[in-house]
């Protein structure tokens, strides 16, 4: 027999070969029937059956009151791709709705992606009172990029009061998407040579003017969100 | 000589048509042209070499087929071949399964050239992105070599992620690997220098082709038979890349007895250097010593090269098999707009071997980047009007806002870059 002829330590090493082999096999198996389970079409299965079913209620009272479901499907998804717990799924499923809520009351009847800009603003740490500038605004203006400004300004450090009415003054000054953007990047410069952030804003927004709106003359067509509720 | 010539030529310019966009998998090429040195062993002592190389890679899977040829005295003669797939399991708690395989060809002036399939298995445990260990085993079976029928390989290995990465210092990547290798060797009955020699008159002869007997036997004019053999290789390497600039340096150490490891494979060192000059054209130099692969029938020689690299879309040299390091610098991300009411996202990060996003957009499934160049990154996405939230993650790593945009908190202690896409479909 050839193996016979092979030595101890040659027949150690075939050995821990096999197991190897037999190792790496189990554990191809365990992924791959794992790996199945990940990609189950609906990933809001994965919760509990409780907060699946406070979640669809959520979802329909939203839809019932006019407010973009696809806002909290959203957040519940994030939440299972991030791996957080069902609780904490819910719990941010439900803030999102009152805030969705709340950005409606306070900004009137917009487009979804505006109202679930505005929510993501107060998760940021914005008041509800401090959208009110917001509520008026010229036709075809946007106030998204204002929104994201403010938002990482907060995330950043800066006091919520400063970056309100920052960004509320470039606002009504008819500031552009390009002022707001470079406000951001000196602001975000200063902070990482390391400046405090509300002085970095205080710094910066004095030297950034407003910029009168595109369209010149009297705003036509200025519409007034303003909301009977 | 045609036939080389115009295999070459073909699979040069297939090499160097664009991969389709669409494609769900990547296809990477490149191709290498410069001039390689030896000062002993079976190569001409000065060549052209030409090394053209094909990568097509899928989430779990990389199949790569690479062939290099040498002119010399006119003559375009192919050196090499080797077809490899590389099979990874998704990584659980931190281990995965490995499973690699290759089949290749060693053509040189002096011998038929010789054959091998080789098949290796392993079981990768990972340490955070930044280290990790692996231990596997695998067969080799080798034709037409004289000396070596067949060999099991057991290998095992470390490797680790050097100093935080910076922008300045870059990437760098440790790595030990322990490779024994015990296989059965064809030796002529009169040999008994080995005290492991396991052949003598006594034993019974095994079934040495006739062609490998009748080969000794013509060399020496003695008989042949089998006998058991192994050596063991330490290999350490070391892996930076910073700035355009990627060195990598190799040295080793080969346990055996005598009989199994000539003088000259003990000890080797080598190191290479590649400076991009664009994303797609580098300058390559380096030499040293590699050691003999008996398993091949190549011997130990000395070597020095100088070249030019040529990419459609470079293939990362891989510091640790299978794996790399995870380089959390990602450089540069930005949005363009692209056809058909299209986003383009194109995010700059190096040593990396996948990126992905989520976000709203995706129903915060991940999305996987296709490479375009050495450090680029892109995919377009059917981005609707409005802000975004969206995060990227590399080579399987935590989830991380992009650079350069906006932030905000998410709803689980994560953090989310912003993205506005406006109605004009422009983006900020």
């Amino acid at each position: 027999m050839r193996s016979r002829r092979f030595p101890a330590t040659a027949l150690v090493v075939r050995r821990a070969a096999a197991l190897t082999l037999r190792a790496a096999t189990f554990v191809v198996c365990a992924a791959t029937t794992l790996r199945a389970q990940d990609t189950e079409p609906d990933r809001l299965a994965r919760l509990d059956q409780n907060s699946r079913i406070t979640i669809q209620i959520l979802l329909d009272s939203a839809e019932a009151a006019g407010l973009p479901a696809r806002a909290l499907r959203s957040i519940a998804l994030e939440g299972v791709s991030k791996k957080a717990d069902s609780r904490a799924i819910v719990s941010a499923v439900r803030q999102e709705f009152t805030l969705l809520r709340t950005a409606r009351a306070t900004l009137g009847p917009v487009d979804p992606e505006e109202l679930t800009a505005a929510a993501a603003l107060l998760r940021a740490g914005a008041k509800p009172a401090q959208l009110a500038s917001f509520r008026v605004r010229q036709k075809g203006r946007s106030d998204l990029q204002a929104f994201t400004i403010w938002a990482d300004l907060i995330t950043r450090g800066v006091p919520s009061e400063d970056a309100s009415s920052a960004i509320t003054k470039l606002w009504e000054d008819g500031a552009d998407d390009a002022t707001f953007v470079s406000l951001w990047n000196n602001v975000q410069s200063d902070i990482l040579r390391g400046l405090n952030p509300g002085t970095a804003l205080q710094n910066r927004i004095r030297e950034t003017p407003g910029r009168p709106p595109a369209t010149k003359g009297p705003p036509e067509g200025q519409q007034e969100n303003e909301r009977s509720e | 000589m045609n036939e080389p010539k115009v295999a070459i030529l073909s699979l040069t310019v297939a090499l160097l048509v664009p991969a389709p966009r669409g494609l769900a998998a990547q296809i990477v090429s490149k191709f290498e042209a410069g001039q390689y040195s030896v000062s002993d062993g079976v190569l001409p002592a000065s060549t052209i070499r030409l090394a053209p190389t094909f990568q097509f890679e899928m989430p779990h899977a990389r199949i790569s087929a690479r062939g290099s040829a040498f002119l010399s005295d006119q003559q375009l003669q192919i050196a090499d071949g080797i077809v490899s797939g590389t099979f990874t399991s998704p990584t659980v708690y931190g281990v995965r399964a490995e499973m690699i395989g290759n089949a290749s060809r060693a053509v040189d002036e002096r011998s038929l050239g010789t054959d091998q399939v080789d098949v290796q298995t392993r079981v990768h445990v990972l340490f955070r992105q930044n280290g990790g260990v692996w231990l596997g085993g695998g067969v080799a079976r080798p034709w037409r070599i004289a000396v070596v029928s067949s060999a099991d390989v057991t290998d095992a290995g470390a490797w680790a992620k050097v100093g935080e990465p910076t922008a300045t210092f870059g990437v760098a990547t440790l790595t030990t690997t322990f490779t024994n290798f015990s296989f059965s060797k064809i030796a002529s009955v009169h040999d008994t220098s080995s005290a492991s020699l396991s052949c003598s008159t006594a034993a019974p002869m095994v079934a040495v082709s006739s062609e490998m007997r009748a080969l000794l036997s013509e060399s020496t004019g003695v008989s042949a038979c089998e006998r058991q053999s192994h050596f063991s290789d330490l290999e350490a390497a070391l892996r930076w890349e910073v700035g355009a600039l990627e060195l990598s340096a190799q040295m080793g150490h080969r346990f055996g007895d005598s009989y199994d490891v000539t003088p000259d494979s003990r000890r080797w060192t080598s190191a290479t250097a590649t400076i991009w000059l664009t994303d797609r054209v580098a300058i390559i130099g380096g030499g040293g010593r590699q050691p003999a692969l008996p398993l091949r029938g190549l011997p130990a020689r000395s070597f020095g090269m100088a070249g030019l690299e040529i990419a459609y879309s470079p293939i990362s040299k891989t510091a640790v098999p299978v794996s790399l390091p995870h380089a959390v610098l990602v450089r540069n991300f930005e949005t363009r707009p692209a056809a058909n009411g299209m986003q383009k996202i194109i995010i700059r990060v190096g040593g990396v071997e996948a990126v992905d996003v989520m976000g709203d957009f995706s129903d915060w499934s991940p999305l996987t980047l296709t490479r375009r160049g050495r450090d680029l990154w892109e995919l377009a996405l059917p981005l609707s009007p409005g802000m975004h939230q969206i995060n990227v993650r590399v080579d399987g790593g935590p989830w991380m806002p992009p650079p350069g945009m906006p932030t905000m908190r998410d709803a689980f202690n994560g953090e989310v870059g912003l993205l506005v896409v406006n109605r004009d479909r422009g983006s900020h």
